[in-house]
């Protein structure tokens, strides 16, 4: 998706992190490059989960370190996390439910120009604040909705604004936790087109996610890192990593991926 | 330029509802009986601590039970000031509770704010009796049991001494009280309709996505400790001099309750809904005493009423009849 | 010296006993409706109040004195059996709400019961005018202690004993045990939890109940007596760990004795060091020595 590649950005280094006897993670290390859309891969119980909740800070892990723009970030919590320029999404929608969606959008915009601490000015007629709630709500098409409450929201939408919060942020790099699953497919791709699309107007330098959907995975990534285990199995090029058997039956399960490769081999043959 | 249309229309129904509630608690001295009077001014310095209550519960979600130990802080400030060191006037009075009582709600909110929910709850309870304790026992200092007198002061300078005790509190002290619960409860409309007050919604309803969107969520709870304990101990300390005697039941927790009481009673999700709940408290415990010593348990079973049936408030019950006329 | 010590540590242990039977309600009704129950209080005070009235009746009936520990404990528990109806009556409706209000419901509660007993008893104190010294005072070592005291020292064991077991081996306990832990795993195991939280909540009054009766004859029933307890006894649940039997038992000892060291040596910073002592226990470790996760 996109062709410049910068620095790195966010990186992980040997990253341990168990639960008594399991072992969630064993030993991940990987970094990533301002501009690269990175997808998360691996089935169930694979660590993604974990992974995101070490690389945002939420979790320290046993071992190891995470960076974010050469400063170590391990286990600064969330708030500090937002602060430096790194957010991240829900996998379970995580919402204000009494908020109207502008007023959703407008506590991440106040937490990041930083008027938490105005006692005494209006935020109704603060039109810097509400200009670009209204702004972030076009961008995710929520507009129309802007002053319906969060909780009488489509599941749908509850989603996308859990998400455009996070955007609201302006971060540099955003973490995606499944922002599809519990979405139609024929859905999908529209959200998708929004967060591409979005991240590019508000300049958003790398995204990274978490996803199931194989179709979503190849058409939208610069780049796959596949989880098993607790253990990277494989990071690289889509083109790569869909040739890797070993790496799509993992992921895919045995059913889906003798489909593939008899199929494939079916070609070849 | 707005027209009189305007002017008149829905929208600002609002602001009419109050000027006219203004004028008529304004008038009141002029035409309702004495006691009438003192019990509404009793209710303004429990309005300033109530809305100050509210800040922490109804906008940040948490419930202190030990509020009312910065109400005693304020109307024991009043005390001491006035009957040991001889300093008469309010100003310095209200400007000194509101120090006292901020140090005091930094320091225990400090620790408080690290929990949420019942552990909050039980350790304001806790630093409300604390503070009983203190009160109590120290009786040198404050009196024990018995309490301090609380000697009037002088309002903006003018000494009213001379006036008889019934005409002074219902005349001038009545409209001074008004007049400070009125800028207090301006203050706190401008506080809760800034994004300070947003971003204590915010906490109030998920203050972990709150702290994922860069909110400080300890840092901000601790805010509103500190302004609802100062707000209280105006409240306080307007309360001293028209009760004349302090005493360490004012921090007493079920006098914390009381508060909690007042605030549910009319409602805690709206500004309004605390200044509702101290009005309709006062005077029906007043009607109700005067009917039968055993007010606590028709109180009580008010309160169970509310809890159970309209949690809202009396606010909440006119909110949804509104909401049922308009489909 | 030793004199002193021991009946500091008597009284201290007399103390708790009572004050683990009501905290062991409260700690019991927390844990599984996750309700905490202000009224516990209020339930110790009726016990008490009704054990007064029941005794009085009941010797001047012609019972004889000395065995007036029989229908004293016959009616701690049967009061108890008053739970259901404020948990049917009231206390339902608050189980899915937020925390607070299931507080404030029962804040409501306390307020109704303080007002019966105004109704019912008046504002003056009432003893049973010395019945416990009936059993006479041991002496042990230079100490001097009422045999009432140790009896009810022992009543309180077996009880605590009792719910040890109860906890530990039977249905009901294991259910108990099961809910605190995990409510929704159980509710889909089908235990019936509507039941459950009757029996448990008319478990935690029968306990307020009792101990309120137990501890009177040795003192005086006053209407405020159950505002005054709630705090001690959250004193006790917060040393302890909220939610937990083993924390009411060594919570209560603590502040038993604590209050007892206190009385006699600086009365006046009685409470005072209790309260400092639940602050600081709420900071260092707001679990409590034996609670949950949860703060």
């Amino acid at each position: 998706m996109r062709e410049e590649r910068g620095r790195t950005i966010l990186s992980a280094r040997d990253v341990h992190k168990h639960y008594g006897e399991f072992c969630a993670l064993g030993g991940v290390s990987f970094q990533i490059s301002e501009g690269e859309f990175v997808s998360i891969i691996g089935p169930n119980g694979a660590g993604k989960t974990t992974l995101i909740n070490v690389l945002t800070g939420l979790l320290k892990p046993n071992q190891g370190k995470v960076f974010f723009k050469d400063r170590e970030i391990t286990g600064i919590g969330p708030e500090k996390l937002s602060k430096l320029g790194l957010a991240r999404s829900f996998q379970l929608v995580n919402i204000f439910p009494n908020f109207s969606v502008l007023e959703f959008l407008m506590v991440a915009i106040v937490s990041r120009l930083n008027k938490g601490k105005n006692f005494f000015s209006s935020l109704l007629r603060d039109s810097k604040v509400t200009g670009e709630a209204l702004e972030v709500a076009q961008l995710f098409g929520l507009d129309e909705k802007k002053d319906v409450l969060t909780k009488n929201l489509p599941q749908g939408d509850k989603k996308m604004l859990d998400v455009a919060s996070a955007f609201a942020l302006h971060p540099e790099v955003i973490l995606l936790d499944e922002p599809t699953s519990g979405v139609s497919t024929s859905d999908k791709n529209r959200i998708m087109e929004t967060l591409v699309s979005a991240s590019k107007k508000i300049g958003i330098k790398s995204i990274i996610q978490v996803e199931h959907d194989m179709d979503i995975v190849f058409s939208y990534s610069d780049r796959i890192i596949a989880l098993h285990q607790g253990k990277i199995l494989a990071d690289g090029a889509p083109k790569t990593i869909e040739k890797d058997e070993e790496v799509v039956c993992t992921v895919l399960g045995q059913k889906e991926c003798f489909k593939i490769f008899s199929s494939i081999s079916d070609r070849k043959s | 330029m707005r027209t009189w249309r305007e002017i008149t229309s829905r929208g600002n129904f609002r602001i009419w509802g109050l000027a006219l509630a203004g004028l008529f608690l304004l008038g009141l001295p002029f035409w309702a009986s004495q006691f009438v009077s003192y019990l509404m001014l009793t209710f303004f310095a429990y309005a300033i601590t109530v809305i100050g209550f509210n800040l922490l519960f109804g906008f940040t979600g948490l419930l202190s039970f030990g509020h009312a130990l910065f109400m005693a802080a304020g109307a024991y400030t009043a005390a001491f000031l006035t009957s040991k060191f001889s300093v008469l006037s309010m100003e310095i009075i209200l400007v000194v509770a509101v120090i006292v009582s901020s140090i005091l709600a930094a320091l225990i909110g400090a620790i408080c704010v690290r929990y949420i929910k019942i552990y909050f709850a039980m350790l304001t309870l806790a630093f409300g009796m604390l503070f009983y304790t203190f009160l109590l026992k120290f009786y040198y200092l404050t009196g024990g049991d018995e309490g301090m007198r609380v000697l009037r002061p002088s309002l903006l300078g003018f000494n009213l001494s001379e006036i008889p005790k019934m005409q002074f509190l219902t005349g001038s002290y009545y409209l001074y009280s008004f007049v400070v619960l009125a800028i207090l409860a301006f203050l706190m409309w401008k506080i809760v309709s800034s994004p300070f007050g947003l971003c204590l919604r915010a906490i109030r309803d998920n203050p972990e996505k709150a702290e994922y969107l860069g909110v400080s969520v300890k840092r901000y709870r601790w805010y509103a400790f500190v302004i609802s304990g100062a707000y209280a101990a105006v409240g306080g300390a307007l309360l001293a001099p028209a009760i004349g005697q302090v005493d360490p039941g004012l921090t007493y927790w079920t006098h914390s309750g009381t508060l909690v009481f007042m605030t549910l009673l009319g409602g805690f999700e709206n500004f309004f809904g605390p200044l509702i709940g101290g009005i309709v408290y006062i005077f029906l415990q007043d009607k109700v005493m005067s009917l039968t010593t055993y007010w606590r348990f028709i109180f009580g079973g008010i309160l169970a009423f509310i809890v159970v049936v309209a949690p809202g408030g009396i606010a909440g019950v006119i909110g949804s009849f509104v909401k049922r006329r308009k489909n | 010296m030793i004199e002193t010590i021991l009946n500091i540590l008597f009284s201290g242990v007399f103390n708790a006993s009572t004050l683990f039977l009501v905290a062991a309600g409260l700690q019991v009704v927390f844990g599984v409706q996750k309700v905490f129950n202000l009224a516990c209080g209020s339930f110790y005070a009726l016990g008490a109040y009704v054990g007064i009235t029941v005794v009085k009746g009941v010797v001047a009936g012609g019972f004889p004195t000395p065995l007036f520990i029989v229908p004293l404990i016959a009616a701690g528990l049967l009061l108890g059996f008053i739970g259901p109806i404020f948990e049917r009556g009231l206390i339902k409706f608050v189980y899915d709400r937020d925390e607070t209000f299931q507080l404030l419901l029962t804040f409501a509660i306390v307020m109704m019961i303080e007002d019966v007993i105004k109704f019912i008893w008046g504002t003056s104190p009432q003893t049973m005018g010395g019945i416990d010294l009936v059993y006479g005072q041991l002496n042990v070592l230079g100490a001097t202690i009422p045999v009432y005291n140790l009896i009810v020292i022992v009543c309180s064991l077996v009880i605590a004993g009792l719910m040890g077991y109860i906890l530990l081996n039977t249905r009901f306990g294991k259910i108990i045990r099961a809910t605190a832990d995990k409510r929704e795993m159980s509710e889909a195991l089908g235990i019936h939890m509507t039941w459950v939280y009757v029996k448990v909540f008319t478990l935690g009054t029968i306990l307020g109940t009792l101990g309120g009766a137990l501890v009177i004859p040795a003192g005086a029933a006053v209407s405020e007596m159950g505002v005054e307890l709630i705090v001690l006894a959250f004193a006790v649940v917060v040393i302890g760990g909220l939610g937990s039997m083993k924390g009411a038992f060594v919570g209560a000892l603590a502040v038993g004795v604590l209050k007892s060291i206190a009385i006699s040596t600086y009365p006046e910073l009685e409470m005072l060091t209790i309260y400092i002592i639940v602050i600081v226990v709420l900071v260092i470790k707001p679990q409590g020595i034996f609670g949950g996760s949860r703060v």
